[in-house]
């Protein structure tokens, strides 16, 4: 066998390796979520395969059956045995409306503020821009605390406006940065071909530069719609009965015990949205994740 | 051109300020105006037994110099960063190398990379605890196989080893994006130094080092920051694996101002703590901008 066959096999074979080490959590995961309860808590062994597969975890959490139900002849007790306490159908739907809302708010607005920062030049452009950026570094911890107050002065603490708004804010300069940089990819004698057939700003922008960059568009909604989504800490703090689902996953360790099957069984159902959207917008994720800084 | 101005120019979509408003008022309402209630509420001291609240402007601050807990935090803090920096950029930088081709199934591969970047990290958290779990956590029970653990010290629940776990988590779910970031960046180099290069007898490491190493500065730079300034402000893996435990071996800053929010409810100070935690994050990132010139 010659070197370069040798080389070129050795390298699917440490890259599928490579893919193995970071694929496998998600598979044991989603293995987890299918094994009887008796193959998780198994303490003498770790149960790989040979367990016979049950859907169980997702009729409690995805489909709201009653823990006793399946649970009925099972004789590890633990966890909260509250009514629909591992019901994780609430918390999906709150998850969805959550991220679509602010997910429309966000690309929306910053649609507006990006083509402004594209087009028109105006003082203190290049300043706005900082402060844009800056937002971007801001941690939420920073802002929490009293976020929690003015929320509760404005009646916004526990709803799903109060959550809206807040991933909205979050997803602001990351939406206004990627848009921004795909405005600049348009030509400006678009702008000017447009305006000389007597189009006003607003319409040269509706009508004829967002669908130029329709692409840019939807990747930049998918990114949104994956943050708002995965988010834990400000659905955390804002919270108290209204639950995503990242925080939801979190209330089903108690201190008797961690329900792995419940847990494994929504954290997988979570996962899927974002795999699906994500291999969607494969073409511009490096720009999304730099925030239009590297365009590929 | 001879159209009758109904408005005053500032509210048409000529002038900026349309296009900016929503962006900005938002942004001034929910993110500007809690960081300065976050600063007034830091000069506040609060009195426990009686949960008022006395105008003191360097209380909290005085307080902040002298805790050691925030000090550790600190040093928590840079370590768990640096730490996972260094780890994901170089993993990062050798994946993007392994999947750098345009051989046949690479791009499944390469796809397959992206998909951890889309769990929620609650959920990674919890994949890891599960994976963890020292009586059927896979790791943990293979450690115990290969000598390299004692079922006594468990991963998460031994101080020396405990952020060395959370740290693993973190590196999982973002080294893709370090590898995607890379593999953008390799995929714009210039062919024509490399083709020189290896005329002139180059072998394939020492065009890295003089090549592509130099030739990716900016990205890499780039990258270090966007990703750096998300470790400084860790708080989900720390919260769901930890819970900043055992003792406060993985107390981030920011897990150290959520403590304090949600077990003392001393919000002045909890403030105080958060601030500290954006000083630092601007402080750190301002430096690492002008020295690596980074641009967005």
């Amino acid at each position: 066998m010659s070197i370069t066959a040798f080389k070129s096999i050795a390298r699917y074979v440490v890259s599928i390796f490579v893919i193995g080490v970071f694929i496998f959590p998600i598979a044991w995961f989603a293995l987890t979520s299918i094994k009887p309860i008796s193959a998780v808590f198994n303490k003498d062994r770790v149960v790989v395969f040979d367990f016979k597969p049950t859907f169980e975890n997702y009729k409690v959490t995805v489909l709201g059956a009653f823990k006793s139900d399946t649970q009925s002849n099972s004789t590890v007790l633990m966890g909260t045995s509250g009514k629909g306490a591992y019901d994780g159908r609430g918390a999906i739907m709150s998850s969805l409306i959550i991220a679509i809302c602010s997910t429309f708010l966000a690309t929306t607005i910053s649609l507006l503020a990006a083509y402004a920062l594209s087009r028109l030049s105006f003082r203190g452009a290049q300043g706005y821009m900082h402060w844009i950026l800056s937002q971007r570094f801001l941690p939420p911890i920073a802002i929490i605390i009293p976020l929690v107050f003015i929320f509760r002065d404005l009646g916004l603490r526990d709803t799903h406006l109060g959550i809206i708004i807040a991933h909205t804010l979050i997803n602001i300069p990351i939406a206004l940065l990627i848009l921004k940089s795909f405005f600049d990819d348009v030509p400006i004698e678009v702008d000017q071909a447009a305006m000389i057939d007597g189009a006003t700003r607003f319409q040269c922008f509706y009508m004829v530069v967002l669908p130029m960059i329709k692409g840019g568009v939807a990747a930049t909604a998918v990114l949104c719609f994956i943050f708002s989504w995965t988010e834990f800490l400000l659905s955390l703090f804002l919270t108290n009965s209204i639950r995503t689902v990242p925080v939801k996953i979190t209330t089903f360790v108690t201190s008797t015990g961690s329900e792995w099957g419940y847990i494994s069984a929504l954290g997988t159902a979570a996962i899927i949205p974002g795999f699906i959207f994500i291999l969607l917008v494969q073409n511009h994720l490096v720009r999304g994740l730099t925030m239009g800084a590297i365009k590929d | 051109m001879s159209k009758r101005a109904l408005l005053p120019r500032w509210l048409t979509s000529e002038h900026p300020l349309p296009w900016l408003f929503p962006v900005t008022s938002l942004l001034i309402v929910f993110g500007l105006y809690p960081v300065l209630y976050s600063l007034w509420l830091s000069f506040y001291k609060r009195n426990p037994a009686t949960r008022k609240e006395k105008f003191m402007p360097s209380w909290n601050w005085e307080k902040l110099i002298s805790d050691e807990r925030v000090w550790d935090a600190v040093q928590i803090t840079f370590t768990y960063a640096l730490l996972a920096l260094a780890i994901q950029l170089i993993l990062g930088l050798s994946i993007a190398l392994l999947l750098d081709t345009d051989k046949k199934g690479f791009g499944v591969l390469r796809a397959l990379m992206t998909l951890p970047l889309v769990v929620p990290p609650a959920v990674t958290g919890m994949m890891f605890l599960l994976m963890y779990d020292s009586s059927f956590g896979v790791i943990s029970n293979s450690l115990y196989a290969l000598n390299l653990l004692s079922p006594t010290a468990p991963i998460l629940g031994t101080g020396s080893t405990a952020l060395l776990g959370v740290i693993i988590a973190d590196v999982w779910q973002w080294t893709p994006f370090m590898v995607l970031i890379m593999l953008a960046g390799l995929r714009a180099l210039p062919k024509e130094p490399f083709e020189a290069a290896s005329i002139d007898g180059a072998t394939g490491f020492q065009s890295f080092i003089f090549l592509t190493l130099p030739m990716m500065s900016k990205i890499i730079a780039l990258a270090v920051l966007i990703r750096g300034i998300d470790l400084f402000r860790i708080y989900d893996y720390v919260k769901v694996m930890t819970d900043s435990g055992p003792g406060t071996a993985t107390e981030t800053l920011t897990a150290y101002a959520g403590t304090v929010y949600f077990k003392s409810a001393n919000f002045p100070y909890a403030s105080t703590v958060a601030l500290a935690t954006l000083i630092l994050v601007l402080v750190t990132a301002s430096i690492f901008i002008k020295v690596f010139k980074v641009r967005f």
